[in-house]
């Protein structure tokens, strides 16, 4: 058994050594790299530019390149959405949010009381050495994460996103990358580039304004935010609370219903469930990457307090 | 394969009764020859369209039916992933909302490509689908199935609503958990921490 242990010892310091090289060259390489996303039978090709000016400062430009145009512009800790059907807007954050989870840019180590990392070999990717790190869930209510990393620069070729069975929920796909010295056209561009006004955001109105709560979550997931606000789409008030374990993002949506019941109901879009039911005249819903059974739990366990005090 | 084979099903068709001794032998004949069995069923629908008996399945707005039913009917089977749970339904998410104008077309008809329901009930049994508030999907392989939806009852008109309706809103959750994620606002000292990672090699 010695043997054994001591393999999968090393194994995991060198995934980890792995996933923070990963981080660092996200954070401070030149590179500019076109992906797929594909679930669904369907594929969104996306192209990614960044790099570190002469001051320091961190610059990025994701684009959708199918469809509508959508671009997401980041100056240093200013992160700007051009989407459609969306006044431009800013936000204060040093992560864009996209396909490619922020974890992987910042310390992974808050992600070891959840997963493990393991090294799992080498493969060939992109027409490079590639080195296969998992993202293990510890537990049942989550999925994992198999990266495939560039054995020359530490970034990534390859992202899936897999069941605890190992069903392939949605993967990302690098069809091209290249590392540059000197920063790129867009990023000089972007450098000289007036962003638009980052928008306040509403501080968090505290939970204890809820006439309810979620009572269970897994392991690791904290509450990062809480408000009242309307859907966009449906301009239907929502209180809602919003819970990340730093890999994935759930919220919580509580209304009042025009209904007194009805039965749960979900839909996936790859590794994304929104869930819906209406109990006692409480429309919930949970939304995020997490497996059926873990968002139905979630939204059964939302217990409320009694009207009449 | 002889012209007078094609001659004969065109004939027993049109319900034309030779006396002759032939006639079985035609019938024998077409059924051992695959060719002709396709033949059999294009002229079958051919001759009931030319005696004006096909108008019972094909109406005079046949067309503007089917059409309808396209537009009306965005369903198609997406593959099936059993779960374990008691979760009734699922579907695939299609956005109804975006994109707007000369997008529009495109996106209806990905709608078409991409859309499905199925009932997930544990057992897949009949009665399991009956007790679903949502339309039972047709798969949309013959022209049949999408056309006889429309001759039912006008409930499942109401059904289709419905299922329009959930739709919209499991696009509008879906849309505003994406939003919500990045509307956020780091706080400085939470910034700094990312890039500490730089300064440990360790």
């Amino acid at each position: 058994m010695m043997p054994n242990t001591y393999a999968a010892t090393s194994d995991n310091i060198s995934a980890k050594a792995w996933l923070t090289q990963l981080s660092k060259a996200l954070q401070s390489l030149n590179f500019s790299t076109s992906f797929v996303v594909v679930k669904n039978n369907q594929a969104e090709p996306y192209h990614w530019y960044h790099g570190v000016d002469k001051q320091g400062t961190e610059l990025e430009v994701l684009s959708v390149l199918n469809g509508p145009r959508r671009d997401t512009l980041r100056k240093g800790n200013v992160v700007s959405y051009l989407e459609p059907d969306t006044q431009p807007y800013s936000v204060n954050s040093t992560n864009i949010s996209g396909p490619i989870p922020s974890i992987f840019r910042q310390n992974i180590d808050v992600l070891a009381k959840n997963y493990d990392f393991v090294s799992v070999g080498k493969s060939r990717i992109l027409g490079r050495p590639a080195q296969i790190i998992r993202i293990v869930p510890k537990d049942d209510h989550r999925y994992g994460y198999w990266v495939w990393l560039d054995q020359q620069s530490g970034l990534l070729l390859k992202i899936a996103m897999i069941t605890r069975k190992g069903h392939l929920l949605e993967q990302i796909q690098f069809t091209s990358l290249d590392v540059t010295p000197h920063l790129s056209k867009s990023l000089e561009n972007l450098a000289k580039a007036k962003l638009p006004k980052v928008i306040d955001i509403p501080k968090a109105s505290a939970a204890n304004d809820f006439a309810w709560q979620v009572n269970w979550l897994p392991l690791g997931f904290e509450r990062i935010k809480a408000d009242h606000h309307s859907i966009k789409l449906t301009k239907q008030r929502v209180e809602f609370m919003q819970f990340s374990d730093s890999l994935v993002n759930v919220s919580v949506y509580v209304s009042p219903s025009t209904v007194k019941t009805r039965p749960i109901e979900y839909v996936k879009d790859g590794a994304i469930i929104v869930l819906n039911q209406v109990v006692n005249g409480h429309e919930i819903s949970v939304v995020g990457k997490i497996p059926a059974n873990t968002a139905k739990a979630i939204a059964d366990s939302v217990s409320f307090r009694n009207i009449t005090n | 394969m002889s012209e007078s084979k094609f001659e004969t099903v065109s004939l027993l068709v049109d319900n034309y009764q030779r006396n002759d001794d032939n006639f079985d032998e035609a019938i024998f004949d077409l059924i051992e020859d695959e060719q002709l069995s396709d033949t059999w069923e294009r002229y079958q629908l051919l001759g009931d369209v030319i005696r004006g008996e096909a108008e019972t399945s094909l109406p005079s707005d046949f067309s503007t039916k089917i059409a309808q039913a396209i537009a009306e009917e965005p369903t198609i089977l997406a593959p099936v992933h059993k779960i374990s749970s008691k979760v009734l339904l699922k579907a695939k998410v299609v956005n109804l909302f975006k994109p707007v104008g000369q997008f529009a077309i495109a996106a209806s008809a990905a709608a078409l490509m991409i859309f499905g329901v199925q009932h997930n009930t544990n057992d897949n049994n009949a009665s399991g689908v009956m007790s679903n508030p949502v339309i039972q999907t047709t798969p949309f392989g013959g022209i049949a199935d999408p056309v006889s939806l429309n001759f039912q009852q006008p409930d499942i008109k109401a059904q289709k609503r419905a299922y329009i309706e959930q739709q919209r809103r499991f696009q509008a959750l879906l849309s505003d958990h994406q939003r919500q994620i990045k509307l956020v606002n780091e706080a400085p000292n939470k910034s700094l921490k990312q890039h500490k990672v730089e300064d440990t090699p360790k």
